[in-house]
């Protein structure tokens, strides 16, 4: 189920050879091996986020690559990132992106469509990520109903509905209390338990703290400022 | 004599086609100039990204391209009743010297499109861009080629003159002529018929010994190139006489016409699309030679060797009926 990644020399530009041109990411060379929780953390503005879209296939860099498993990811055409982006990747989005109008259970299954899943186990599959996360009494509910933690455990059914290696989560905490972000703290733990790798961008000093946290990577204007490894994370 | 909604469609046609082919042409130049999957240098990552909008703009043309053969074909057939002396498109093509310089030339553009186009299609099943060189240096070879065939065609069109009388297909495949087509139509019709029958026979068990142990896609793809000039040699030497039911009448396109029920394309459609994919697949075959290259073909050959059998069989098939049904005695009288 792990995946290890690596990035080699990758820059990001928006506004390419214009002359409002932003770097927002200036030459990362970083490696991530196989499990473990990395934090990105860092000042708005610092490239988190786009670094984020960069290792999970949303995005492609401008120089550079990213490797997953030795495998060069970031120059795939679009049919072999989508399929890589499926298995591979679960996301949850700093605003959560759940699809008004549709159910929480609907949403969860939604990724899983088009892998051909039979929709049973596609259904039992969802509704047990649900009941783990403690969500079994609102499967039916409109998302739109849901509360601020139970939108983010919504969405982390979601990007995990996939079984993914890697699990991507951009400020994942940013609208939350102190209650729900350790109780996503704690999702983190069960998730790094599992053996996936998790890749969360923060400056929630709650989740940098947080004990199952392997590793911090500081950015600054695009580039890494700081690599801190952490000794003895909660395993 | 061009202002013909066909000729203007050919005209559009070539047009369009070269107005994309000429700027994917420097793109190209690009490709075999700074290519390299392992870098990650900006230019890789930009060439990277432009290659699969290019390669789907080409793609479009070269569809168009497949579509323009039959096309010009179908033209210069329902020309002849505007050319004195024409009786069939070859007494059109006859017209003036460019006639059959473009028939060849759309000939060979229609298999170099179709074989870029099976190259394409196996490239796209990869994640690494195996082919993708050698897609844009033959791209590079293609392009001079539809630049002459765009050219030339607009001469032989603009060139046509009504009030020329043009000699027709009675002439040019007449046995008695020191012509190559005459010397096809002079070929006696059983060793013709065996040569052409155990060709394709050939070609087929070879088809069949590929999809069983996935060796000798090579010999394959060479033995339906081959089976092409053999095919036609013998549609000249047997097959339409047979069609026409008349001992002398060799003509390859006079079966195109209504007064045949237009039989000359349910043989050709066939013949033509599998040697097409025979070409690609063979061209394929011969830059395959690295190991993971070898594996993509094994996954993505299949439906093609299997599509392009399937239309040299329908041809033998075709031919062999027409042979039986037909009322004219050519052997064992």
């Amino acid at each position: 189920m792990t995946a290890r990644v690596e990035l080699q020399g990758v820059r990001k530009a928006f506004n390419e050879d214009r002359p409002n041109c932003l770097w927002a990411v200036n030459g990362i060379d970083l490696s991530l091996p196989a499990g473990g929780v990395t934090v990105l953390s860092g000042p708005s503005g610092s490239g988190k986020t786009t670094l984020l879209t960069l290792i999970g296939c949303l995005a492609r860099p401008t120089e550079g690559r990213v490797r997953l498993d030795g495998r060069d990811i970031s120059g795939l055409s679009e049919p072999f990132l989508a399929a890589l982006r499926r298995q591979t990747f679960g996301f949850v989005f700093q605003r959560f992106n759940l699809i008004r109008g549709l159910s929480v259970l609907d949403n969860v299954m939604l990724p899983a469509y088009p892998l051909g899943t039979p929709y049973r186990r596609l259904r039992e599959r969802a509704l047990d990520l649900l009941d783990a996360l403690g969500l079994g009494h609102r499967v039916e509910a409109q998302v739109e109903w849901l509360s601020g933690g139970e939108a983010q455990r919504t969405a982390i059914a979601r990007a995990l509905i996939n079984d993914p290696a890697v699990l991507i989560a951009d400020e994942p905490t940013a609208n939350l209390d102190t209650e729900l972000s350790l109780a996503f703290v704690e999702i983190a733990s069960r998730l790094r338990a599992e053996g996936r790798t998790l890749l969360l961008s923060s400056h929630d000093p709650l989740i940098r703290e947080a004990t199952v946290v392997d590793r911090i990577v500081e950015l600054r204007d695009g580039r890494i400022l700081q690599d801190q490894a952490r000794q003895g994370a909660r395993r | 004599m061009i202002v013909q909604t066909p000729i203007l469609a050919l005209f559009l046609a070539d047009l369009l086609s070269l107005f994309l082919l000429i700027p994917t042409g420097l793109f190209a130049l690009q490709i075999l100039r700074h290519w390299d999957p392992c870098s990650g240098h900006a230019r890789q990552i930009r060439l990277e990204k432009r290659t699969h909008l290019v390669g789907a703009v080409v793609a479009l043309v070269f569809l168009a391209q497949l579509l323009v053969l039959p096309l010009f074909v179908h033209t210069v057939d329902r020309m002849a009743l505007q050319i004195v002396g024409a009786m069939c498109a070859v007494g059109t093509l006859n017209a003036n010297a460019w006639g059959f310089p473009t028939l060849l030339l759309r000939i060979a553009l229609f298999f170099l499109a179709a074989a870029w186009l099976v190259l394409h299609r196996i490239d796209a099943r990869a994640p690494d861009y195996p082919f993708t060189r050698a897609k844009y240096a033959l791209l590079l070879a293609i392009l001079p080629l539809a630049l002459a065939t765009a050219a030339i065609q607009l001469a032989y069109f603009v060139g046509l003159d009504p009030a020329v009388i043009t000699s027709c297909c009675g002439s040019l495949f007449s046995q008695g002529n020191a012509s190559v087509t005459a010397h096809m139509a002079a070929l006696p019709p059983l060793p013709t018929m065996v040569a052409l029958y155990a060709v394709l026979a050939l070609t087929l068990a070879a088809g069949l010994a590929y999809l069983r142990w996935r060796r000798g896609l090579l010999l394959f793809g060479g033995l339906v190139t081959l089976s092409f000039p053999v095919a036609l040699v013998a549609i000249i030497a047997f097959v339409s006489l047979y069609v026409y039911e008349h001992p002398l009448h060799h003509c390859p396109f006079c079966m195109l016409t209504p007064d045949y029920g237009h039989i000359g394309y349910a043989l050709y459609l066939p013949l033509f699309g599998a040697t097409a994919l025979g070409i690609g697949l063979g061209l394929a075959a011969a830059l395959a030679r690295g190991g993971s290259r070898r594996a993509l073909l094994e996954r993505s050959a299949p439906p093609l060797v299997v599509t392009a059998s399937a239309g040299l069989g329908l041809f033998a098939l075709l031919a062999a009926w027409l042979s039986w049904q037909s009322n004219l005695i050519l052997l064992g009288y």
